[in-house]
């Protein structure tokens, strides 16, 4: 089988802007991965071609770029999607400026993550086991089922790169943060709830976010993005977890 | 700007589903209806204020590029109201985020099932007029040039204005201090919900608005000899020598149980749709304007533009009232006063 390939590349040193270049690899099969055609054509046609990747798994989170128009991760789409023969067109995540090729900048992506401290905040002693010694805070399955979907975020900016208010303004904090922000917020062992939902109630926090729904199909791990956005909204206006 | 067109371009680019389209047709259609509401308030005010430039409005309203205006912002009107909807109901309830595509499926077809008999109507009164015209077809080009000129030389101005008050602060070091750190808006958050809730206030009383206007009565009965102005109830004798200003004012005297009706409808439209207008139209400042001087001068702009569109709009409702009804109510509240000077009316 034939694919067919049209990569966006630009080198800062050489080129002037970004150009298409388009590249034709025989004997692909339908199991094969976009990413596996990028290695070939870096392999065997064009050394400079330069994109990130690390595990190739689906899980790391590198290789987030725009495949036929959608945010996908390069290692899970397979040339079976695209029927006989197929034509692809990969293309950088918008809205990072790029570094080569399909590699981005991510720094503006992750100052937008850490601006909602993802991390758990909880100053009280911790609970004392049968031993009498310190162990971990428990937490009611229920409790924790709260925020499990945010839990599965990998930081591969495809939501944050498919949403038109951060093309429009980079200075949205953007799907990926709030998700991020979603996971502590609704977690009852946290204790920084309100510094939280200050920081999101920023105009360039959740307010920015039009509803448009374009981040819940880019997540390659299903995450309910807009839904998790619009809960923190609701958390924000009632000024609790519990809204 | 080149943010703006960035999105356009990407917008048109990536494979976003109905709901990225849904939301491109919202900002598009909300625009359209807040640069007609401008144009629209001021020359309804004229009525009061300037009664033979308001029958020189009327008439460019009749030519023919201001009647396919007319169908364009009944479209964005009716889908900018059913797709507000839409928008505020998953807002509210996110966990329904499944069935939204549905949901703008339906705000699609259910914009369809209003227009097509409005359209239907709008034609109607359309070669109605035509038919009944002496005159041989005229584009009036003049007229909208006429209608049109002070809009775009106004707009020019008060940019310009705003431009230069927006350079004088930029001089001012505590409004240029860089964003330290991300910190909640209780004004956005306010903002946020009000307009989702003056929206769907707003539903009712557009589509009233437009059906009373623009299909039981368009725009060409305004003058039309003989033509009652609906749901009025002041006597057709007025009327046989309508005049456009004529026209506004048998609407606005028209009294129901002792209230005028159309002018307490007209001047919570006219709060509501303005005060959600014109911050659609911050919000699409603060989306695409990133230069720090254009973009404080466009909200200057924008702000002192709705802070003039409010009053100029209310001052001309509220100072057409009859004398006599002015002098009532301040008869009315001496004598409350007097009541209560005398000892009989306790405060």
């Amino acid at each position: 089988m034939q694919a067919t390939i049209r990569i966006r590349r630009f080198n800062p040193e050489k080129d002037k802007k970004p150009y298409w270049a388009t590249y034709t690899l025989q004997d692909c099969e339908p199991t094969n991965r976009v990413l596996e055609l990028l290695h070939r054509i870096k392999w065997e046609i064009d050394g400079t071609l330069t994109l990130r990747r690390s595990c190739a798994q689906g899980i790391c989170g590198s290789d987030a770029m725009r495949i036929n128009g959608r945010n996908r991760l390069a290692c899970k789409v397979l040339l079976q999607e695209f029927g006989e023969n197929p034509k692809i067109q990969v293309e950088p995540i918008l809205g990072l400026p790029v570094i080569k090729d399909l590699v981005v900048d991510m720094e503006p992506f992750f100052a937008h993550y850490r601006a909602v401290m993802p991390y758990l905040v909880n100053d009280s002693p911790p609970p004392i086991g049968p031993d009498g010694k310190p162990r971990e805070r428990l937490q009611s399955p229920e409790a924790r089922a709260r925020y499990d979907d945010t839990t599965k975020c990998i930081l591969c900016a495809a939501c944050t790169t498919s949403c038109p208010s951060f093309w429009a303004n980079g200075a949205y904090v953007g799907p990926a943060a709030i998700v991020q922000a979603h996971r502590f917020i609704f977690d009852d062992r946290d204790q920084l709830l309100q510094e939280r939902l200050d920081v999101l109630a920023d105009p360039d926090g959740v307010w920015r976010c039009r509803t448009v729904y374009n981040c819940t199909p880019a997540c390659p791990r299903g995450i309910q993005v807009t839904q998790a956005i619009g809960e923190v909204k609701r958390a924000i206006r009632a000024g609790k977890r519990d809204y | 700007m080149t943010s703006l067109v960035l999105t356009i371009t990407e917008t048109l680019r990536y494979r976003g589903k109905l709901g990225q389209w849904a939301w491109a047709l919202h900002r598009v259609s909300g625009f359209g209806t807040v640069v007609f509401l401008i144009m629209h308030v001021i020359d309804t005010s004229w009525a009061t204020f300037y009664p033979e430039l308001y029958v020189k409005a009327v008439d460019a309203y009749k030519t023919p590029l201001f009647t396919v205006g007319e169908f364009a912002l009944v479209a964005c009107v009716v889908y900018h109201a059913l797709n507000g909807f839409r928008i505020a109901l998953f807002d509210y309830r996110p966990q329904w985020w499944r069935r939204q595509e549905d949901a703008a499926k339906l705000v699609l077809l259910g914009t369809l099932v209003l227009l097509v008999p409005a359209f239907f109507i709008m034609t109607g009164h359309v070669v109605n007029y035509y038919n009944e015209r002496v005159s041989a077809f005229d584009l009036g080009l003049e007229k909208v040039v006429e209608a049109t000129a002070p809009f775009a030389v106004g707009t020019v101005v008060v940019i310009g204005l705003a431009l230069i008050v927006s350079a004088g602060a930029s001089l001012i070091p505590a409004l240029n201090a860089p964003k330290k750190r991300l910190k909640g808006s209780k004004m956005e958050t306010f903002m946020w919900s009000f307009m989702r809730i003056s929206g769907i206030l707003i539903i009712p009383l557009v589509f009233g608005h437009l059906a009373m206007m623009h299909l039981i009565q368009g725009v060409f009965d305004i003058t039309r000899v003989g033509h009652v102005p609906v749901f009025t109830n002041l006597g057709p004798n007025m009327n046989e020598t309508l005049t456009a200003v004529n026209f506004v004012r048998l609407r606005w005297d028209t009294m129901l149980a002792g209230v005028y009706i159309w002018r307490v409808y007209d001047i919570l439209l006219l709060f509501l749709v303005t005060l959600h207008g014109f911050n659609g139209l911050r919000y699409i400042i603060n989306d695409y304007i990133h230069n720090r001087l254009v973009n404080r001068a466009l909200r200057i702009a924008s702000f002192g533009t709705m802070i003039g569109v409010i009053l100029v709009g209310a001052l001309a409702i509220l100072q057409s009232v009859p004398a006599t009804t002015a002098e009532m109510l301040s008869e009315a509240s001496r004598a409350i006063e007097m009541s209560i000077n005398s000892g009989i009316l306790v405060r």
